[in-house]
């Protein structure tokens, strides 16, 4: 596996290059490097369709457009609307097994 | 400029979008198409300058903010959270012309000065193109030839688009005046207004005598008795027996009158409608069929549904045989009237799992057959009941099908066409990796038929445990059936997507509008055991419901209905369904 840590960030002109990256960005850089951040989504979402998160979410939207009139909404309004009560609403055990995942990859990554 | 596509009308552009689109050439989205990236499988579509790109936002270089936008005009890549910044925002107000962005993970224009989503057909025609592209083998670059896939509306063979004809008033021709002199009765004489009006019970309403076990036949033949478009054919003398028997004598040279089950069929529609209230036995029916299928002609107790298949194929069967120089092909339901009013057309569509090849398949069906909830709540759901009660403080929506465990057969629909994993063991053959793949599944409806007939599935048969056995779970039919969500057109339109393009089954002429709502005419119902058992039928006539047990015909209240234990559930186009409210033959 390729070990990127010390790569700098996207050159963009900005001035704050001389940033030494935090053990967070050390671990996300590794999930995509690796393509494990690709297959912890796809189960995430997998997941969430299954215990019917999703259709929970659709019908929270459902209802609020019809409250407030099709032409009344933007994304914006039902991002604001759902993010709430869709991080409170995830269930216990699809939080569970995503940390188990990302605590597996880390130590399989041995840093 | 808006436009219907099947019933969903296109979203308007917003005034940036016409001005982008104005500025911008005829191909506005042109480098856009280069950079949409196609992930198998799901073929999730992104937005991405290089296939390995990680988009971070151009002023705070965050990568992980979960809406991340890119500049439409040019190419700049920002974080739109709007509670917190919006840099996408930030960016489309410094330059004039740069309002519209593209969702890189979900690949969705978003106009920054409106805050909202805007849809444009050209993008999401090449984002279809693109995730379609993926899918089919052949990698072709005009983007002509790759929409031959199913996906962009090329109608399958066995699809024939219904011919309209003229409204003509009937004037009957010389063999009609024949055949209505000799062999009809008058149906609104005086004697039999006196009948009808007497029993209060509406024209068509007569028991059927129990022949030794043969309630299965009976039920079906009650539910079939009332099958709008198939009472109407025998009714409106479309198949006249005495016209086909003599036709089979003169073909035959025999005196034995052909086994022909339409033709029982007439005599049975004549018998029934005639007026006459006292229980018919249907024993010509039932030796003709016998004759028919020889392998079930027994007077042990029968499968109704089974009953109901060999019916259909009998009626087909017959009607083949004369007209064999004409092929039709399969679900158009030209060859016979059991196939055109029950047939439709499932669509399967089967996607490796690898490389994202999907292959599709057209079969025609003359019922759907379903099944029941494994178990009640179902499983991976052990947690929903807590969550249903932190969830639903304010909530006013429908938790789907999975709160009080009833089952419903708007539940089982959805089961059906949900997209299935095959497991390892059922491993499909994928024609691009050329190798056994695991595979998702999906069914959908491609063609609704005239009549649409649910079985469910009560009777599971094990042949590894050698014994069968019959679920009892109750299941919640509406009277009312909605049919669009598990059309092929809904189907793809949610798996790819809201995207502004007609897929399999949009381009449906405008007559169609009303075409996917179905009423309940008709409950087949089975109570007791697998080996002892008895079928009734319930029959809804100018709205009111009437119980059909063998001989004896009883109005019912509604609720008794809705209670009971459906085992076959026949549903009519809404446009062929009267709802008459008066009662008929009263003047």
């Amino acid at each position: 596996m390729k070990h990127s840590v010390n790569r700098p960030p996207t050159p963009d002109g900005a001035e704050d290059q001389g940033n030494e990256p935090i053990l967070q960005e050390i671990i996300k850089i590794k999930l995509i490097e690796s393509g494990e951040k690709e297959r912890l989504m796809e189960m995430l979402r997998e997941r969430l369709i299954e215990c019917g998160w999703k259709d929970e979410m659709k019908a929270l939207c459902r209802a609020y457009v019809k409250k407030k009139g099709r032409n009344n909404v933007t994304v914006d309004d039902l991002v604001h609307l759902i993010t709430p009560k869709g991080r409170a609403s995830v269930r216990d055990s699809v939080k569970a097994e995503l940390l188990q995942r990302i605590r597996s990859f880390l130590t399989s990554a041995a840093l | 400029m808006s436009s219907k596509i099947n019933g969903h009308v296109s979203p308007q552009p917003c005034p940036h979008l016409l001005v982008f689109r104005s500025r911008n050439g005829p191909k506005p989205f042109r480098a856009l198409q280069d950079c949409i990236r196609v992930k198998p499988p799901g073929g999730r579509a992104a937005i991405r300058r290089e296939p390995t790109e990680v988009p971070r936002c151009g002023t705070c270089e965050e990568s992980s903010r979960s809406r991340l936008y890119a500049c439409v005009a040019c190419a700049a890549v920002f974080c739109h959270a709007p509670l917190l910044h919006s840099h996408a925002s930030d960016h489309s107000l410094s330059i004039p012309g740069h309002e519209i962005a593209v969702d890189v993970d979900r690949a969705e224009l978003f106009c920054c000065a409106c805050g909202d989503q805007v849809y444009d057909r050209d993008f999401d025609a090449a984002v279809v193109l693109a995730q379609t592209v993926n899918a089919t083998a052949t990698t072709s670059t005009s983007g002509s030839t790759a929409m031959q896939c199913s996906v962009a509306g090329s109608q399958p063979e066995n699809l024939r688009k219904r011919r309209r004809v003229d409204y003509r008033p009937w004037e009957p021709d010389s063999g009609e005046h024949i055949s209505r002199g000799n062999q009809s009765i008058p149906l609104l004489d005086a004697a039999n207004a006196s009948l009808v009006s007497s029993t209060q019970q509406p024209w068509g309403l007569r028991g059927l005598n129990n022949l030794g076990n043969t309630c299965f036949m009976n039920s079906i033949l009650q539910a079939l008795l009332h099958t709008p478009p198939l009472r109407n054919y025998f009714l409106g003398d479309r198949h006249n027996r005495y016209y086909c028997q003599q036709k089979n004598g003169a073909i035959n040279g025999t005196k034995n009158s052909r086994l022909c089950l339409a033709c029982d069929m007439d005599a049975l529609f004549s018998a029934v409608f005639s007026g006459d209230r006292t229980p018919y036995s249907p024993a010509k029916f039932l030796y003709s069929w016998w004759q028919h299928a020889a392998n079930l002609a027994s007077y042990e107790q029968q499968d109704a549904h089974e009953f109901f298949i060999s019916m259909l194929e009998g009626i087909h069967e017959k009607v083949e045989k004369d007209k064999r120089k004409f092929q039709s092909p399969a679900g158009s339901g030209d060859c016979c009237i059991a196939h055109r009013v029950f047939s439709g057309i499932l669509r399967s569509d089967v996607m490796c799992m690898v490389c994202g090849f999907t292959s599709t398949t057209y079969d025609p069906c003359v019922d759907i057959s379903l099944d029941l909830e494994p178990n009640q709540g179902g499983s991976g759901k052990s947690s929903s009941a807590k969550s249903l009660n932190s969830f639903n403080v304010e909530a006013d929506c429908m938790r789907p099908n999975q709160n009080c465990g009833i089952s419903t057969l708007k539940g089982c629909l959805e089961r059906f066409t949900r997209a299935e994993k095959l497991g390892s063991d059922q491993k499909l053959f994928c024609q691009k990796c050329q190798v056994r793949q695991e595979s998702l599944k999906q069914m959908s409806i491609r063609k609704l038929p005239l009549v649409s007939c649910f079985h469910v599935k009560r009777f599971e048969h094990s042949s590894i445990r050698k014994m069968s056995r019959k679920v009892d779970r109750y299941l919640q039919f509406p009277f009312s059936l909605d049919m669009a969500p598990y059309l092929s057109s809904s189907i793809l339109r949610s798996r790819f997507g809201n995207r502004i393009f007609p897929f399999d089954g949009d381009e449906q002429d405008a007559s169609n509008d009303l075409s996917t709502e179905f009423e309940l005419f008709a409950v087949v119902t089975h109570s007791g055991r697998l080996d002892a058992g008895h079928y009734v039928t319930y029959l809804r006539l100018s709205n009111q419901w009437y119980k059909c047990d063998d001989a004896w015909i009883t109005q019912v209240n509604e609720s008794i209905v809705r209670a009971a234990q459906g085992y076959m559930m026949f549903y009519v186009q809404k446009v062929l369904y009267y709802k008459e409210s008066e009662n008929q033959g009263t003047s």
